[in-house]
């Protein structure tokens, strides 16, 4: 995303290191849901943080703003297909969730199946879903998407039947 | 009463306080809305799992370290942001000099890897390094392609020192360079330092080289279709160097790989802007045609060399084509040569011989 958005002319805005260091490690949360590999989640909150650093986001609104860039700028990541399937490995870390290589093989398998789901919902969908899978509530998801609090529920429910969907399909034939 | 909303119950699976009296009283004693909360928990458990890959993420980020590296980033942007009311002095000595800007605009194109996005066409990729010679007339001032467009770091090499050969090959992902026997000198074990890929976007704005010949007194010859605002990025690294004599202040040799520069455009075929930076006044005529006879094929680096102070050859590294670089005092050679898209240098206050001796070791050894 910060690519494709010409950097805004004007000084760095003032509160960008009290804005970094409060919110860096959601912004990376967020990155990782969607791409699985802290590396790659650091990088693209460098390329987030680069973009508010020259943007007049409101301070208040800076979280919901960074979190939906965030998802945004990893999905395009994954969309981009610049990923490596060798830094997804190393990074997966399956081992210290289960310890047995068959298993760790299948987990990744799946992820891997998930991560390409994700990158084919509807963009919408796709950063409901992980912001809410990220910690943001209800509220915060709807006020940095501007959806109705009450549709949020019905947008992240779309998105994880779609998932199943697609990552069962895919399954199922491949 | 009707059923509530598919949201309402994926809502009720995480955040029950969020949903109403009524519609939670309903669902507890309907049996297809327990149904339907259960595929919504199913489907939002799993979900979770697939998503929760990396559990310790926020756990043990080293903030301070990424935001140093974000400040470099802002201040790598800032850099070539020239004011309108920059000194004349400055400007003179960017413009007096554009084979600077020439020099620097082709070494980022041809100067930086991996990562191409499915927009973005490589447009070259360091095969070969090929000496230029550049007088000292020419290098009044560091490239300044400022004058020619935007330069926006998007990851820097963030250089480091590590543990040992072992860290630093996993953190470059590239075989340390392992040197058998040392020239006369050098002793001691070698200190290791990593850096990670380096990737920069340049854009190109007509109007600010416009600007730039303005200010030069000379018109800019109108920019092919496309090119104003196309965009280059330039990726190099990630890289490590085995450095002996570093306690001392300054290294008697240095062992250095990268992964060598590759360069992408976001649509402007390579040689069209090439041939157009070739063409911006004030270029020496033998430093254009160098120029562009080593970067015709898109494969080969040009090294500028201040022919004031050093003098360059080619050699032979185990059958790889090499340039050696030799300081006129005699002070420093470097050895520098591109193999699989890596480039390796061998550099220190060495003798030719000895830096040839230590790269062929080097080539056999990895």
């Amino acid at each position: 995303m910060a690519l494709s958005t010409p950097p805004r002319r004007g000084p760095v805005r003032a509160d960008l290191e009290p804005v970094f260091r409060a919110a860096y490690p959601r912004v990376v949360a967020v990155a990782a849901r969607v791409l699985g590999s802290r590396d790659e989640a650091e990088d693209v909150a460098q390329e987030v943080f680069l973009t508010f650093g020259r943007s007049s986001v409101p301070a208040g609104e800076a979280l919901g703003w960074l979190s939906v860039a965030a998802a945004h700028t990893a999905l395009n990541h994954l969309r981009s297909g610049r990923r490596r399937a060798r830094r997804e490995e190393a990074a997966g870390g399956g081992e210290a969730v289960c310890p047995d290589i068959a298993e760790t093989v299948v987990v990744l398998d799946e992820r891997r199946r998930v991560r390409a789901a994700l990158a084919r919902l509807p963009r919408r969908q796709a950063v409901a879903l992980v912001l809410r899978h990220s910690g943001l509530s209800y509220a915060e998801v709807a006020a940095a998407l501007g959806l109705s609090p009450g549709s949020v529920g019905t947008t992240v429910r779309r998105a994880e039947s779609a998932l199943r969907k697609e990552v069962n399909r895919h399954a199922s034939s491949g | 009463m009707r059923h509530p909303a598919d949201g309402t119950l994926r809502r009720l699976v995480d955040d029950p306080v969020g949903v109403g009296d009524a519609d939670r009283e309903h669902v507890a004693r309907c049996p297809v809305c327990l149904s339907g909360l259960a595929a919504a928990s199913q489907d939002a458990a799993a979900t979770g799992t697939a998503l929760d890959v990396d559990p310790d993420v926020d756990l043990d980020l080293d903030v301070d370290a990424a935001w140093r590296r974000l400040s470099r980033a802002v201040a790598a942007r800032e850099r070539p942001r020239v004011p309108a009311s920059a000194p004349v002095p400055r400007w003179r000595a960017a413009l007096r000099s554009p084979v600077v800007a020439a020099v620097g605009v082709l070494a980022l194109l041809a100067g930086a890897g991996a990562a191409a996005a499915a927009d973005w066409v490589q447009v070259f990729r360091t095969e070969r390094i090929a000496p230029l010679a550049i007088t000292q007339a020419d290098l009044v001032a560091l490239p300044d392609l400022s004058a020619y467009g935007t330069v926006e770091q998007v990851a820097d090499a963030d250089v480091r020192e590590v543990a040992d050969a072992a860290a630093a090959e996993e953190a470059a992902g590239l075989p340390a360079p392992r040197v058998g026997e040392l020239p006369r000198g050098v002793t001691g074990e070698p200190t290791f330092r990593v850096g990670d890929q380096l990737s920069m976007v340049f854009t190109f704005s007509a109007e600010k080289a416009a600007r730039a010949a303005e200010a030069a007194g000379e018109p800019l010859p109108p920019p092919p279709a496309g090119l104003d605002g196309s965009q280059f990025r330039l990726v190099a690294g990630p890289g490590l160097a085995a450095v002996w004599g570093a306690s001392r202040g300054v290294p008697t040799m240095i062992a250095a790989r990268a992964v060598a520069p590759t360069a992408y455009s976001s649509g402007v075929p390579f040689e069209t802007a090439r041939d157009y930076l070739l063409s911006l006044p004030g270029l020496p005529a033998d430093v254009a045609s160098g120029l562009r006879s080593f970067s015709g094929d898109g494969t080969t680096l040009p090294l500028p060399v201040p022919a004031e102070e050093m003098t360059s050859s080619t050699a032979d590294v185990g059958g790889a084509p090499a340039t050696v670089l030799t300081s006129r005092d005699g002070a420093m050679v470097a050895v520098v040569w591109v193999e699989d898209g890596v480039v390796t240098a061998v550099a220190g206050s060495l003798s030719s011989d000895e830096a040839l001796s230590v790269a062929r070791g080097l080539r056999r050894g990895r």
